[in-house]
């Protein structure tokens, strides 16, 4: 359709010609703005004789009686949309925080995706009949939450591309024990951010820009229990949590996890501003709840009241953006610069790293519910 | 397995894709029970495995498998720890300036 209004001879010529182009260029529109998001999952492998060797006797019965609550799936009926989920308006969506709000709805679907791949792969490797359940169990979840939140994607015109199937992946390696570290903090601090932004907009429902945050507090609970789960597997063995090296282990993934989770919630303004949220609060109260929840199984907690707690976050976060900056300009000027905050980054984490941490007596009872 | 030498070879796999409401999933089943070890690439072969909205698709596919060299395999068992920050779910990408 190349006609051009201007090509017409007679008005109705030139009315039919622009209804034409109106269809047209209301179709392109439609095509464009169904924006295709390639999700790009990554894939691992695991030491699955050591995962398959895991006796979970010693939380035998704690362990029955969460897995039991995962099989009887309480949370089934809750991801569905009803009349709760009002209807948005993307078009008129201020742009920076439609981009911020797409990048959170697409990287939460990755990661969802990423742990449904995780855990089944976990599941069909493994020949341990407890651990499989719990890894088909926890798939199921994370496969439910990735479509839910497809569906909030579909809505904004995103749609996701699972064409990486056919693309070319390498496996990297994770120690099991690096597995329940970063997926209990994941979860845990998952719950502890989710349950925040509820009860935030709970209190200030004039701030929930899209009816997905009313969902977020059964959301959470699955995450709540999914951490529960790890907590008992590393309690089946001691070591996991109390060897001199694994605590130091320990420290570490507090701190770089805590410390990721500021610099990127500090670069999303608009995201938090229209949430009516102030991110160092955010930030400060999530990684409170998490410490507090963590009890349950670190022997180690991050002071995170030590002045130089504050100050090693910033440093970090102001190393961070100088790093973008420096990717940005490239160049033997942008190398420079990419090396000058690559040192500040890491200096900045020795300075968190080596915070004098609370020592912790792990209770008796492993098992929590969510109390927040 | 070389020290250095990559050794490739296939093996018939089934692809699942789920792209419903209620679950969006994806994933590759070896059917010949080959073992992916770290720092082994897998291709599935042909086009990409495209399921619509609303669709379960379950294709029987060719798979490609790349085996690392040990020397590769060794520095993946190594190193792929250090990339746990992957595995944190924290809602957000890693750019730290959109």
């Amino acid at each position: 359709m190349n006609a051009h209004a201007a090509d017409a001879t007679t008005v109705e010529e030139g009315l039919a010609i622009q209804q034409e182009k109106a269809k047209f260029d209301t179709k392109a529109a439609t095509d464009l703005a169904m924006q295709n998001t390639l999700l790009t999952p990554r894939f691992y492998t695991t030491d699955f004789d050591e995962l398959d060797a895991i006796d979970v006797s010693p939380v035998r019965e704690d362990w029955d009686a969460l897995l039991a609550r995962m099989k009887a799936d309480p949370n089934k009926g809750h991801f569905k949309k009803n009349e709760d989920w009002d209807a948005i308006d993307w078009e008129g969506m201020e742009p920076e925080l439609k981009k911020e709000f797409l990048d959170f709805l697409i990287s939460s679907c990755t990661a969802e995706f990423s742990g449904c791949v995780l855990y089944k792969e976990m599941k069909r490797r493994g020949t341990n009949k407890d651990i499989c359940e719990l890894f088909s169990y926890m798939s199921r979840d994370e496969a439910r939450h990735a479509g839910f939140i497809n569906d909030a994607l579909r809505e904004a015109g995103v749609a996701v591309n699972l064409g990486f199937l056919t693309k070319e992946k390498k496996y990297t390696f994770f120690r099991p024990k690096f597995i329940y570290y970063a997926t209990y903090l994941s979860e845990k601090i998952g719950y502890a951010r989710y349950i925040t932004i509820y009860r935030h907009l709970e209190a200030h429902p004039e701030h929930r820009f899209h009816p997905i945050f009313k969902w977020f507090k059964e959301w959470c609970n699955d995450e709540f229990s999914h951490g529960e789960a790890f907590a008992l597997l590393m309690r089946t063995d001691p070591k996991i949590t109390q060897s001199f090296a694994n605590k130091l282990w320990i420290r570490f993934f507090l701190t770089a996890v805590f410390s990721t989770m500021w610099i990127r919630d500090h670069a999303r303004p608009r995201f938090h501003e229209a949430l009516g949220v102030d991110i160092d609060w955010y930030d400060q109260e999530v990684f409170r709840k998490t410490s507090t929840i963590a009890r349950q199984v670190f022997p180690v907690e991050l002071d995170l009241d030590h002045p130089r707690w504050r100050r090693g976050l910033d440093a970090m976060d102001r190393a961070f953006r100088a790093m973008d900056r420096a990717k940005a300009r490239g160049g033997p000027a942008g190398l420079a610069g990419r090396m000058m905050a690559g040192s500040r980054a890491a200096l900045a984490f020795v300075s968190l790293y080596t915070i004098p941490v609370k020592k912790n007596d792990v209770p008796e009872s492993v098992r929590l519910e969510p109390a927040y | 397995m070389g020290l250095f030498t990559r050794n490739t070879e296939t093996a018939p796999c089934t692809v699942e894709v789920c792209h419903k409401f209620e679950e969006l999933s994806a994933h590759v089943r070896l059917d010949n029970g080959a073992v992916i070890h770290p720092g082994d690439s897998v291709q599935v072969q042909g086009p990409p495995v495209m399921a619509p909205w609303d669709h379960h698709v379950v294709e029987r596919r060719t798979a490609k498998i790349t085996r690392a060299s040990a020397l590769e395999r060794f520095w993946t068992r190594m190193t792929g720890d250090l990339e746990f920050m992957e595995l944190c779910e924290f809602s957000f990408s890693e750019e730290a300036t959109l």
